[in-house]
């Protein structure tokens, strides 16, 4: 469903869902819309990609997150345990989790975005809306890198494993053949880089003017009322926050004020 | 007369960071409407000439000499451009350039831009640049995957075609910019008979409305002897030129690595079988080996009822193999031919258990390799992949030989890593970067990476494409002295003059089942 929308429906969805989750940030909200991307993900049927991705980004996140404000939160006030320098407070947990969840909320829909957009179409959509074609590239690159790492570290892999580099076993093996990988990695990826670069120069993907698309992407008055909308609605809520810093006013009550 | 389309004199190109120039004194004047053919063994400049006539070199060295271009579509006219080798110099516009000179490189995978889903969206992706409306854009390449074969495949990713249908995707992919100038560097390797025939028709389709095509190439075949004016080419510089029946008569074809297809210019017919000669491919298949045809008591290799279905669109799936059988005793050479996309490489990577049979199972000495790891089956079993860029990924050519061997010989690793790059004369640049290699050098390397492991059982995917006559006389030593050794060799090949030198058995593989021809 999710990968058959028109990819600006999609882009703008995901979008003004990360714009409302940092606008709001308030927990529950954030738990909310990562609960609505995790959502999302099954029915797209990514969910499972999403979360091995969100959890590299994630679990690291987290734990600092709870390692620097969990211990040495510097205006804790209640202290649930104490280690000397250590302490664990209650402000300190409080805002490691609004960090958290917030960080959280966003990163999971924008790995939803990249797991169900079709990137040919969004690359045509904004060719066809007279974007720079560069710019395209560049988002349908980054989007694209991780299938293009994973598919050039598979093909080394092979090559290595044609000559007898056996793969599993201890944790120690795996440590040594992926620092085996590694160099050969990078390379090859920059390498790839310039053959592209002379292949995208030689077709006359820089040649100035406009540029066209074969690939007619559909899309419908409601998906556009959609748009507008979704978009309307995250502007009001960055202006609502904004408002609210000026004048001193949370822009929703933090279920946990009542502990500070 | 009439002036050149491209009129080219190229005192001297230098790589940046080289002493000695890569080419140097070459005069090339191409005529719309007719066939040049530059020839050329390993490493003799052609494939630098062409990319530097394509503009592909601009900032890759120091260039003295002149460009011009002439006719209609070029502005004014006219456009000389003249290079002192100086920061001054002229910069060549590749988008602008182009669009009268196209190149299709020898590595056909890197005309791509890796960016478009499908072939129709790949081969539009030129004409997209150029602000071509949707309409004319569906109709031109609805004509020219016509014209290559492509139109079954509109729809497939680029990605996944073979070695036979990246290439004529890659050339489709400049003859619909329409350029002034064609150069097609090795246009028909790896292409399995049709395909040939194809891209000879467009080629000759081409010339006859008026475009200046450039064959640069190391196979003295059809596009050779139809070309209207010939150059040899040597250590950087021309050695031979002249008409096709001159050239072939010259010094200095004789003393290149051009490979020279007899039964192609007595005969004047094409077949990929004509792509390398019989003479080069040593001595006869069968000396010193054992019978072939039938199961052997003992074989090396054997597949037996090996199915294999490849996942497609809808969730559906394409039958690649089908319930193959096939035995390779040792010291026996086996040969598997075949159109592009038959399936022949799916074939040849359930050999070290790259790929899985669906069904059915791959025995080496004997033994199922179900259950065991690539890397634990290549104590027994080496392959050469198709595209030697899947199999290189060091950073020095003694690196990249020397992978792996320490766990086989221990402290003589190195030594046979330089015995293995001796063989393939490739010992006097281990020091090199695999990348720097031609391509040719690079097809050696990697059979360098098999050879030196010694296994008993060998699989070779289309191991003479690139190749040049030197080259291929080293790779058919190389197989006298394996089989002799008594390995089993398993080639892969879309040359079925080849596969009939060098084998005692060659089967066919069609519809995903093997057939004895």
């Amino acid at each position: 469903m999710l990968s058959r929308l028109n990819p600006l429906t999609t882009l703008a969805a995901c979008g003004a869902a990360a714009t409302f989750t940092v606008a709001a940030s308030n927990w529950p909200v954030s738990v909310a819309v990562a609960v609505a991307a995790l959502g999302a993900g099954v029915g797209a049927g990514v969910l499972r990609r999403v979360l091995a991705a969100s959890a590299v980004i994630l679990l690291p996140l987290w734990f600092s997150l709870l390692v620097l404000h969990g211990l040495f939160f510097p205006e804790g006030r209640t202290v649930l345990a104490g280690w000397g320098p250590a302490r664990i407070t209650v402000e300190g947990l409080a805002f490691a989790l609004e960090m958290g969840t917030r960080t959280t909320g966003c990163v999971l829909v924008l790995l939803l975005f990249s797991f169900v957009v079709n990137v040919p179409d969004l690359v045509a959509t904004m060719t066809t809306r007279r974007i720079p074609p560069q710019f395209g590239y560049v988002l349908a690159s980054t989007l694209t890198l991780a299938p293009a790492i994973t598919e050039q570290l598979a093909r080394i892999r092979q090559a290595q494993e044609a000559r007898g580099l056996v793969l599993g076993g201890s944790l120690v093996q795996r440590l040594a053949a992926a620092r085996l990988q590694m160099v050969p990695l990078v390379l090859a990826l920059i390498q790839d880089a310039a053959e592209r670069a002379h292949a995208l120069d030689a077709r006359g993907f820089n040649s100035p003017g406009p540029h066209s698309t074969y690939r007619e992407v559909a899309d419908t008055r409601g998906q556009r009322t959609f748009r507008r909308a979704v978009l309307g609605l995250a502007a009001a809520a960055v202006i609502l926050r904004l408002s609210a810093s000026w004048f001193g006013v949370p822009v929703l009550p933090s279920p946990l004020a009542g502990n500070e | 007369m009439t002036t050149p389309v491209l009129d080219a004199r190229i005192e001297s190109f230098t790589f940046h960071g080289e002493t000695a120039p890569a080419v140097h004194g070459i005069g090339l004047a191409v005529q719309a409407g007719t066939l040049t053919s530059v020839l050329g063994g390993a490493g003799s400049g052609k494939s630098t000439l062409g990319r530097l006539l394509a503009g592909w070199l601009r900032s890759d060295g120091q260039l003295r000499g002149r460009l011009s271009l002439s006719g209609d579509g070029i502005p004014n006219g006219a456009q000389r451009l003249d290079f002192a080798g100086t920061e001054d110099d002229p910069r060549i516009s590749p988008a602008a350039w182009s669009r009268q000179v196209g190149y299709v490189p020898q590595d056909a995978a890197a005309m791509l831009s890796r960016i478009r889903s499908t072939v129709a969206e790949e081969l539009a992706f030129g004409l997209e640049n150029r602000g071509m409306d949707r309409d004319n854009m569906h109709r031109r390449v609805a004509d020219v995957a016509a014209q290559t074969g492509l139109s079954p495949l509109l729809d497939r990713d680029p990605g996944s075609l073979s070695g036979g249908e990246l290439r004529r995707l890659a050339i489709a992919c400049c003859v619909i910019l329409d350029p002034v100038v064609l150069m097609l560097d090795d246009p028909l390797s790896s292409l399995d008979a049709e395909g040939a025939e194809l891209i000879l028709d467009l080629i000759t389709g081409l010339v006859s409305k008026g475009t200046a095509v450039v064959h640069l190439g190391q196979v003295a075949g059809r596009l050779f002897s139809q070309a209207t004016h010939c150059l040899v080419l040597d250590g950087g510089s021309v050695t031979a030129q002249g008409m096709p029946a001159e050239v072939l008569l010259s010094g200095g074809l004789a003393e290149s690595g051009v490979v020279v297809s007899s039964e192609e210019l007595h005969h004047g017919h094409y077949g990929p079988e004509a792509a390398a000669p019989e003479p080069a491919y040593g001595s006869p298949a069968g000396a010193n080996r054992v019978s072939p045809g039938a199961r052997t008591e003992a074989s090396s290799l054997s597949f037996r009822n090996v199915t294999y279905s490849l996942p497609i669109a809808q969730g559906g799936q394409r039958a690649v193999l089908t319930e193959v059988d096939l035995d390779v005793g040792p010291g026996q050479i086996v040969a598997i031919t075949g159109p592009n996309g038959a399936g022949k490489s799916t074939l040849l990577r359930h050999v070290n258990g790259l790929l899985h049979p669906d069904r059915g199972e791959v025995l080496v000495g004997g033994a199922p390799i179900r259950g065991k790891s690539t890397g634990a089956i290549a104590a027994d079993v080496g392959l050469l992949f198709q595209h030697p860029r899947d199999q290189l990924f060091e950073r020095t050519l003694l690196r990249e030989v020397g992978f792996g061997l320490d766990r086989l010989f221990g402290a003589e690793a190195e030594v046979r890593a330089i015995q293995a790059l001796e063989d393939v004369g490739l010992a006097n640049v281990a020091s090199a970067h695999p990348h720097d290699l031609p391509a040719s050098g690079q097809r050696l390397l990697a059979l360098a990476t098999v050879l030196a492991r010694q296994p008993a059982v060998i699989a070779l995917d289309e191991p003479t494409v690139g190749l040049d006559r030197h080259g291929i006389a080293r790779l058919q030593t190389a197989l006298d002295t394996v089989t002799l050794r008594g390995a089993a060799v398993l080639v892969v090949t879309h040359d079925l003059a080849y596969a009939r030198t060098v084998s005692q058995r060659v089967l066919r593989l069609r519809g995903g089942r093997l057939h004895e021809l």
